[in-house]
């Protein structure tokens, strides 16, 4: 084994470790922490790589199988063992993609008995099963050759598969044609999210023209692989066939494009100077213009380097065809930008490196390449090291050992940088409070029991004997646009007027007595921690402070088993105030919507329950704050627009 | 030096104590993959374990050379413990391992602590300096030797300064970076180096006892001995 081989392949369980990890994580945390995939991008890498382009890429098999043994092209036969590989383990990469795509992975057997035929993915799916199974079936041959399965059973099976090949050719073919074009089919029906410059009635027959253009330059890639990675002659005569082959399929589907838009009198966006015509016309020629002409020069396709280089600018350029219908040129809802995470990168990454090492394995112990197979490789003397160690450990123990080390150490670093590595669970996104706002407003008391009504208003165009105009506190700490409509002189004339602010402002910075709630409950949801260590440690003096706070010498020095703060803040303890005294000075706030419901809605209940005549019977309900949940109207800050609702409010000014 | 702090423990902790997890996992799952695939070779596939048991639980107690070298016993034994009891049972890492994962367990006292952290590193200077006053050891020794046992003692000498800022006489958070970052050094140098002990010492007599069941003749008859007759050299 070469050392170019060994590094490839040490490199490839590596990402094979990443997607070990990000598995586990993709199937017990779902699709939300591990994706960029949204309601608004419901498509993303995996649909565009592993499905759209891999299936596109694996054309191969069909295209050389109808070469050699339906028109007879013998001269390719030496293609189609590794082409059908290719195709076979391209389409256990889609459907394995598609798994973890799939919001509900255990159904993707459903079209099989819950058919919907009017469905153009109920058509695809179908296909890419059977044609699958087409695969297997096809490569199984290759796989019964070997020594191991010479006995009578798999003997028989495999004379019974050699008969059977020119009618799984036929099957291949037709399955191929059929979903390499519903692929395309799919995008059809959404004529107004896709870009016209990649919208098409005839989509179809491009997906499947390119399909079988990239998929001879496929062949022609994997070639180039094999020749790099095992030391394979390459086949130039025959590859310079394939190019020239792949030269009228890329030229035909660069026309069938261009042609289509200049019938529809839809060339024009391509001629403005836009992102999106650069795009296009990028697109275009690296995967159909470009090589298609290099290609077509008999000097080009016959030289390793001219015919490799045009070979991968198809591949890339197919490739983005399928992102740019899938993703780029798909429109999505202002702001739903779509950038897949890293470990959308490391399935797909992973799923390809898996499949490689499959292949890699298969021509390791197959005759997947029949020229090389037969000549075997000359043997090397063996060089005698009596320093070192590595020569006493034969490769095939050696081996294992540096790719389950690879492999650990790729699952270890996806660890490291899975979201939320350091509490080994996923943290909460944060969502900062906003300060609440003073509005002009104006209150009309409708009576004791009814509780009162309130209107947020912009001018002075007021009118009516029982409305008085107020100052109102509008609370929105996440800016929804669903708010509290909070009456703050009302509260304090309730509870009692100018000293009773501590009934709510429990703790207050230095010299305030009516500290914001938002300044210390800092997020909608989660905790903050308003106490700073930093500024205390450089206050006490440095590391001779600790002691200060942290008196207990015998176990750990954490907040708990700190001195309270009120030990020296002496101040920071008001008495009356609703908060519980064991809340009040932990340093820890809560969020901000437990701390409003934790306080207004305690108060309230108990109000209600102590003088239930003078209170309305929802006064502690969510209603009575949240005025726009109950009753139909979302009630926004539009002028002249009563908080209440129409049917209850007064209309007031407009 | 905050940012740091949060990144070395918590990325760089996870991945370096996977990384131990797994390669120690992948240590012992090679190991025994291999001792099966030897005994398949050699022919002798019969273990005596009462044998094998009783020479680990003896290397792991060495009463006898505790009478024949009682110092550099004594010394590998009280390094051994100290070096696993503090880490696992000390009251602030426990705390760590709750808020992480939710998971506790009873903690020693700090002033024990404070004893093994002390120990340790007296130990681990002890041993370093037996390695170098034999001239049997001195030569034997390589410099991985010696860095890894300066390597393990440098947690407990940060730890300890932790632990006691009022005898520390440099910035709080960076010893405590240098403490986070040499205990991940050595969780990730664990299944690299000869720290894999921890996790291969029972099977070490397994292995031990396996070298004599090759086939007679091993040595000249190489190729019979590893099942390749047939292979060309």
């Amino acid at each position: 084994m070469s050392s170019r081989e060994r590094i490839t392949k040490t490199m490839l369980w590596a990402l094979v470790g990443v997607l070990a990890v990000v598995t586990v994580a993709r199937f017990t945390r779902g699709l939300g922490a591990v994706t960029n995939l949204s309601d608004a991008a419901p498509w993303g890498l995996w649909i565009a790589f592993d499905v759209m382009a891999g299936v596109a890429l694996a054309a191969g098999g069909f295209t050389l199988a109808a070469a050699v043994y339906i028109f007879r092209l013998e001269r390719y036969r030496r293609f189609t063992r590794p082409a059908i590989l290719t195709a076979f383990l391209g389409y256990v990469a889609v459907a394995v993609g598609l798994l973890y795509d799939l919001g509900l992975p255990w159904h993707i057997w459903h079209p099989l008995i819950y058919p919907q035929p009017h469905s153009v993915l109920f058509e695809v799916a179908m296909c890419v099963m059977l044609y699958l199974t087409v695969l297997a079936l096809e490569f199984s041959p290759v796989m019964l050759e070997h020594p191991w399965f010479d006995r009578p059973g798999f003997r028989t099976a495999h004379r019974l598969l050699k008969r059977a090949t020119i009618p799984l050719v036929i099957a291949g073919i037709m399955l191929s044609t059929l979903h390499q074009s519903s692929l395309g089919s799919l995008f059809l029906i959404t004529p107004y999210r896709l870009h016209p410059l990649w919208y098409s009635p005839i989509i179809w027959v491009l997906f499947l023209v390119s399909a079988v253009g990239v998929g001879l330059m496929m062949v022609t890639l994997e070639s180039y692989f094999s020749a790099w990675l095992f030391g394979h002659r390459l086949p130039r005569e025959e590859l310079a066939g394939l190019g020239g082959a792949a030269s009228v399929v890329l030229l035909l589907y660069a026309g069938l494009r261009l042609g289509d838009l200049a019938w529809r009198h839809a060339l024009g966006p391509a001629l403005a100077l836009s992102p999106a015509a650069a795009l296009f016309w990028f697109e275009l020629a690296l995967s159909a213009l470009v090589p298609g002409v290099l290609l077509a020069v008999p000097a080009v396709r016959r030289s390793r380097r001219g015919l490799g280089l045009s070979a991968l600018m198809a591949v890339l350029g197919v490739i983005g065809y399928r992102f740019d219908v899938s993703i780029v040129a798909f429109a999505r809802p202002a702001g739903a930008a779509y950038v897949p995470t890293w470990m959308e990168l490391a399935v797909s990454a992973g799923i390809v490196s898996g499949a490689l090492l499959v292949f890699i394995f298969f021509v390791e112990h197959l005759c997947v390449y029949p020229e090389a197979h037969a000549a075997p490789a000359p043997a090397r003397a063996p060089r005698l090291d009596p320093f070192g160690v590595r020569p006493i450990l034969p490769e095939a123990l050696a081996a294992p050992r540096r790719y389950s080390l690879a492999l650990v150490a790729g699952a270890a670093a996806a660890l490291g940088f899975l979201p939320g590595a350091g509490a080994l669970t996923g943290r909460p996104t944060p969502v900062p409070v906003s300060p609440v706002r003073m509005v002009e407003g104006a209150i009309t008391t409708v009576g004791a029991a009814s509780g009162h009504r309130f209107a947020l208003v912009q001018t002075a165009a007021l009118s009516g004997a029982e409305t008085r105009r107020v100052w109102l506190m509008v609370i929105d700490g996440n800016r929804d646009g669903r708010l509290v409509v909070f009456p703050h002189d009302l509260h304090e004339q309730a509870l009692g007027g100018d000293g009773s602010c501590v009934t709510c402002h429990h703790a207050n910075l230095p010299f305030q007595r009516d500290t914001a709630c938002a300044a210390c409950h800092r997020d909608m949801y989660s905790h903050t921690d308003i106490f700073d260590h930093d500024a205390h440690t450089a206050a006490l003096g440095g590391n001779a402070g600790c002691v200060r706070c942290h008196v207990n010498r015998d176990g750990p020095k954490t907040r708990a088993t700190a001195i309270p703060c009120v030990d020296c803040h002496a101040g920071m303890e008001l008495a009356g105030s609703r908060v519980r005294p064991e809340l009040r000075l932990s340093g820890d706030a809560v969020g901000y919507v437990d701390a409003m419901h934790g306080l207004c809605v305690g108060c309230h209940e108990q109000r209600v329950k102590e003088e239930p005549a003078k209170h309305p019977a929802d006064f502690a309900r969510c209603r009575n704050c949240h005025r726009d949940v109950d009753g139909g109207a979302l009630e926004r800050l539009a002028p002249y627009r009563s908080v209440h609702g129409a049917a209850a409010g007064v209309r007031l000014g407009g | 030096m905050h940012a740091w702090l949060e990144w070395a423990r918590g990325p760089a902790f996870v991945f370096c104590f996977s990384f131990m997890l797994l390669g120690l996992v992948r240590h012992v799952g090679v190991t025994i993959w291999e001792i099966r695939r030897t005994l398949r070779r050699a022919g002798d596939r019969s273990l005596p374990l009462t044998a094998i048991v009783k020479a680990t639980l003896t290397w792991l107690l060495p009463a006898d050379r505790l009478r024949r070298e009682p110092l550099f016993t004594a010394t590998s034994i009280l390094f051994h413990v100290a070096i696993l009891v503090v880490p696992i049972f000390l009251a602030g890492h426990i705390a760590l391992w709750a808020r992480a994962v939710g998971v506790s367990w009873p903690a020693i006292p700090n002033a024990l602590a404070d004893v093994l952290t002390i120990l340790a590193v007296v130990t681990a200077a002890g041993l370093i300096a037996q390695r170098l006053a034999a001239r049997a050891t001195r030569a034997l020794s390589k410099p991985q030797d010696h860095a890894i046992l300066i390597l393990l003692a440098l947690p407990f000498v940060t730890g300890f300064l932790v632990m006691h800022p009022g005898l520390n006489p440099f910035d709080y958070e960076s010893v405590l970076f240098v403490h986070v970052m040499s205990g991940n050094l050595i969780f990730l140098l664990m299944p690299l180096t000869k720290l894999t002990h921890a996790a291969l010492l029972p099977g070490t007599q397994v292995v031990a006892e396996i070298g004599w069941h090759w086939p007679k003749d091993s040595g000249s008859r190489v190729g019979a001995a590893l099942g390749k007759e047939e292979e060309p050299v």
